[in-house]
Formats: structure tokens, C-alpha cells, sequence
């Protein structure tokens, strides 16, 4: 078991948690900047600044009462950063040797991982999945005691991550470790963790088993729970004539969720909207039922699988988090839609869910 | 003695490339300025300054006459200009090269159970070593050619403190243009060899390309 009580200070708000994670995968997930990479890098022992207590199975990591710091290479973790993080100049041997402590180890993750086809080509010529892939496989190589991933699947596109899904739960049964695992996708987060952690502005927001905290209503659902759009906000007001409770987003729009009169004017909340919610207009749409409209632009689009999601940055809005919307191949067809075209984005109140 | 004075500031150089590479603070503007005046003052001023400070009556040389070391007009003079000359051009090139290591890399590296120094020797240097050896192939070719701040500090002793810049002056003074052309012609080797052969091993193929 970890426990992790951690103050650090970030630019805009303190990173303040009390964890504690058993065996298992735990999900991280939160809005882009609330802290998760951060947390994820105290632990590891890369951020001198951060004070408080960490401790794996009682060997104090961080105890900044007592004045113990253990530096990273005594930590023993295995620290899988968003990009991979390889050493260009080392093969894939290279890399996932670097850390070698135990050669049955390096061979299992070479195995499970499908990557001995891999071994002496250099990281710049690897895909972004075997990047990943090669990156798990060189920490599990160190024989972790504790997992890091952030955001192992972030970089690849829908049917890669659906590939490289089954190996990280591959990892999760074979080598019975904690883990931590950072990511924005609902659908990911059901498959492999076993608790979710919602982390924003720093602090955690819930923290139980997925389904619950994502108040996914039915099993079915779960398999095809895809890509979510995630939004960090405060509730503005409520409206009960209207049947609706205001919420500002972080440095952008206002927008209406269900009536919510038990939450306070003022409390930080996370709003979830399904890629497959978001209705996509390439005119400003009127007499629309939906309450929440807004112009964006299509910053990509992307097949992933039977659909096409597309990224949309919101206008009015910069360094706005993207926003996905998931559509058939004929309404992108019969709607023209390509990166760079002005469309506007409706989301029934409905579809909304403050998770 | 251009070999000498590389090899010892090339720790030095390294260490002080790394630290400005790495460093954000009040001072390090500073600092690098002071670091490469060596680059722009007249060599002949940084002479003059190394003189009052190493000469027997300087608050440095006084230090070292009483410890038995004399510096001022000896072959260690020579070290000692050549080094404070090509300095600053080992540590710009070797601060780029720092510069553009991912710091990121060495925090994984200490994840993966490497110390400081190991991830320092296992990372960092094999990141940057064009930008170091390119940083020293220019301080060595600088220091080749020190002249003004030598003839300062170490004169031009026959046998001692003659360096191949200040042969080839000499000569050419005293009318052995013939002597100056052979001693130019040795220094054209010189240099040409450390630049072929610091493009030939920074040009050949390794991780940046297919395998």
C-alpha cells in the first residue's frame, strides 16, 4: 500500500492530496492543468518542492517532518511519462535495459508487451504505440514497486489505444502492482482501474469506484463509454423555473446542466459530455431545443473506427480545452466538414452530467 | 600546451555549460557576460589583467611564490592564457548543446534507478557530446592560435615559452619568412586534422538516423 500526503505549490493553486492506493490500477482523471502530471512526478520524486509524506509499505519515501527525501533512483517506481520519454540515443534494448534489475522481468514485458521485434531499432524510427509500448515495458524491467503512467494512451489515435488497451491489462494481472494511471477517457478508465480519482485545481474532487463516480447508469453502456469530453467548472446559479443549474467554465462559456439545486453557487465541479452528444452545425442553429450552443472550429478530423471524431476548439475561447464530437462518415460527408471549417457545436442540458 | 590547456578546461568548461544550461536565477546574466568578456576584450587587456594578477607581487601569484609556483613567463603561463582565452568558446557551444538535452530524460533516468552522476554520464553527455566536441575543437583551435594574451603574460622565451603563433610572428620579424611559412604550413595540418575530424565522427551515422 502508498500513502501519499502531498502540498505542493503549482502557478495557479496548491497541489494538495491525501491518497492512499492498494494493489490495483487507480484512474486519475481531471481537467487538462489540474495537477495530475504534478502528482504523479512528487511521487516519482521529481519535484524537490513538494512537502508532506509519501510511504510504500511503511518505508518513508518523503517525510518532510522528519527531514527524509529518498531521491528518485531509491524510489524504485516506474515512472511512464505522456510522450514515453525514450532516449533517442539508445536502441529499444538500450532503453528498456537502462534500468535492467531483473532480466526475468525485462524478458516478461518484452513478451507481454509484443515488442522483441522492436529490439534494435532506434526510437525515432518507432511508431507512437510502440513507443508507449517500449516505455512500459523499460519500467517494468526495473521491477517497480509502484506504476506511474501518465496518460500511457493520450498520444495514439482511438484504434491504436484500443489495441494497446488489452496490454496494459495484461500488466495489471501479471505484475501485482499499485498503479497510477492518468487519463481523460472514461472508456479506459472503466477497463482497466478498479477506483478513480478526480483531481482539480489540485485538490481531490471524488474518489471511489469508477462506475459510481462517473454515475455511469447501465453496464451496457460501459463497452461502448468512448471518448468523453471533461470541463472544469463552477456553478453559477440555478434556475428552477427553467429547470436548469448554470455552470462557468473555467476561462470560457456559461452552460446549462439539469437542475442541481444541491450544489452550492460557487463549488468547483467537473462536467462530462459524451463525444457522441455533441450535435454538430455548420450554421448558427436555430430553434433548437438544445440549450447550449457554440461556435468553434474544426481543428481535426479523425476516423476512429466505425465514426469520425472530430476536434473542435471552441472560439472565444483560448487555450480552451479540445472538444470532441463523435459523428457518422456521411454527416461529415454530406456536412463537407474538414479541419479549419467554422462549425457550431449543441449540447442538450441532458447530455451533460457533472461527474 | 593547446592540448594541456583544453584538457583542463574541459571539466571545468562542462560543468560551467551545464550549470548556465540548467540555472535560472538573479545573476546568471551576469555571470555569462563575465564568462565570455575573454571573447571580446583585446587579448592583449586579458594579458595585462592575468599579469597583475599572477605576477609575484599579484594577490594570486604573491599566494603561489610562497608555495614555491611560479607561473609569470614560464610554460604554465602559457596553459593559463590559452585556457582563459578559448574558455568562453567551449562553453557557449557546450551550453547550446545542454541547452537542447531534454531535462525531462534525466528525471527518467532517476526513476529507472540512476544517480545523478550515472544519469548525467548515461544521458545527458551522450545527448550533447556533438555540441561539447565541436565546443572543444574550437577552444583547442583557439588555443592554438592564442597570441596577445600569451605574449603578455609568458613573453616570448626561445624553447619555453615560444608558441607556434608566436614563432611565426617572430620569424617573419626577423626575415625567416621561409621558417614563418613552415611553422604556418604545421599549424594548417593541425587544424585542419581537429576540424576533419570532428566532422568525420559527428557526421557518421548513428541514433538520429534509421538503423
Amino acid at each position: 500500500m502508498i500513502e501519499a500526503r502531498i502540498d505542493l505549490p503549482l502557478a495557479r493553486f496548491p497541489l494538495r492530496v491525501d491518497l492512499k492506493l492498494g494493489r490495483g490500477v487507480t484512474a486519475l482523471m481531471g481537467p487538462s492543468g489540474s495537477g495530475k502530471t504534478s502528482l504523479l512526478e512528487s511521487i516519482a520524486g521529481l519535484r524537490r518542492a513538494a512537502r508532506g509524506r509519501i510511504a510504500l509499505e511503511g518505508e518513508r519515501w518523503l517525510d518532510s517532518d522528519a527531514g527524509i527525501r529518498l531521491p528518485p533512483n531509491e524510489r524504485r517506481v516506474g515512472y511512464v511519462p505522456q510522450d514515453a520519454g525514450l532516449f533517442p540515443h539508445l536502441s529499444v534494448r538500450g532503453n528498456v535495459r537502462f534500468g535492467l534489475r531483473d532480466e526475468a522481468a525485462a524478458e516478461s514485458a518484452i513478451e507481454t508487451l509484443e515488442i522483441r521485434d522492436l529490439l534494435d531499432r532506434y526510437p525515432v524510427s518507432l511508431s507512437g504505440g510502440e513507443r508507449q509500448r517500449v516505455a512500459l515495458a523499460r519500467a517494468l524491467a526495473t521491477r517497480p514497486r509502484l506504476l506511474l503512467l501518465d496518460e500511457p494512451l493520450a498520444s495514439l489515435d482511438v484504434a491504436l489505444r484500443q489495441r494497446i488497451l488489452p496490454y496494459l491489462v495484461r500488466i495489471r494481472d501479471r505484475w501485482q502492482v499499485p498503479c497510477l494511471y492518468v487519463t481523460h477517457n472514461v472508456g479506459e478508465a472503466l477497463a482497466v482501474a478498479e477506483r478513480l480519482v478526480l483531481l482539480q485545481d489540485g485538490a481531490v474532487q471524488a474518489d471511489g469506484p469508477p462506475k459510481e463516480v462517473l454515475g455511469v447508469p447501465a453496464v451496457s453502456r460501459e463497452a461502448e463509454a468512448g471518448l468523453e469530453n471533461l470541463l472544469a467548472g463552477r456553478i453559477a446559479g440555478h434556475d428552477a423555473e427553467a429547470g436548469v443549474t448554470r455552470v462557468e467554465l473555467a476561462g470560457g462559456p456559461a452552460v446549462s446542466v439539469p437542475y442541481a439545486p444541491e450544489r452550492r453557487a460557487g463549488e468547483a465541479v467537473t462536467l462530462s459530455v459524451r463525444a457522441e452528444d455533441v450535435l454538430v452545425a455548420v450554421q448558427s442553429p436555430s430553434g433548437l431545443s438544445a440549450r447550449n450552443v457554440v461556435a468553434a472550429r474544426v481543428t481535426a478530423v479523425e476516423r476512429t473506427g466505425a465514426d469520425v471524431t472530430l476536434h473542435c476548439a471552441l472560439e472565444d475561447w483560448d487555450r480552451g480545452p479540445t472538444w470532441f464530437a463523435r459523428i457518422t462518415p456521411a454527416a461529415t460527408a454530406a456536412l463537407g466538414l474538414a479541419a479549419g471549417n467554422r462549425v457550431w457545436l449543441a449540447v442538450k442540458s441532458h447530455s451533460v452530467r457533472i461527474v | 600546451m593547446a592540448t594541456l590547456s583544453t584538457i583542463l578546461i574541459l571539466p571545468v568548461g562542462i560543468a560551467a555549460a551545464l550549470a548556465l544550461a540548467r540555472f535560472r536565477g538573479p545573476g546568471k546574466g551576469m555571470l555569462e557576460t563575465l564568462l565570455s568578456l575573454p571573447l571580446v576584450l583585446p587579448p592583449t587587456a586579458v594579458g595585462l589583467f592575468l599579469l597583475e594578477l599572477l605576477a609575484r607581487r599579484g594577490p594570486l601569484g604573491g599566494w603561489l611564490h610562497a608555495h614555491g609556483i611560479e607561473v609569470v613567463f614560464t610554460w604554465k603561463a602559457v596553459v593559463v592564457a590559452t585556457a582563459v582565452m578559448s574558455f568562453p568558446l567551449l562553453v557557449r557551444s557546450a551550453r547550446t548543446a545542454f541547452e537542447e538535452a531534454d531535462p525531462r530524460l534525466v528525471g527518467i533516468a532517476r526513476t529507472l534507478g540512476c544517480g545523478p552522476w550515472a544519469a548525467f554520464f548515461r544521458v545527458t553527455l551522450p545527448l550533447a557530446w556533438r555540441g561539447v566536441l565541436a565546443g572543444t575543437v574550437l577552444a583547442f583551435s583557439r588555443a592554438l592560435g592564442e597570441f596577445g594574451a600569451t605574449v603578455m603574460i609568458a613573453g616570448n622565451i626561445p624553447g619555453k615559452t615560444r608558441t607556434l603563433a608566436l614563432a611565426i610572428f617572430h620569424d617573419n620579424q626577423i626575415g625567416r619568412d621561409d621558417r614563418a611559412m613552415a611553422l604556418a604550413g604545421v599549424t594548417v595540418v593541425l587544424a585542419f586534422t581537429a576540424l576533419w575530424l570532428t566532422e568525420w565522427i559527428t557526421r557518421r551515422r548513428t541514433w538520429a538516423v534509421e538503423p
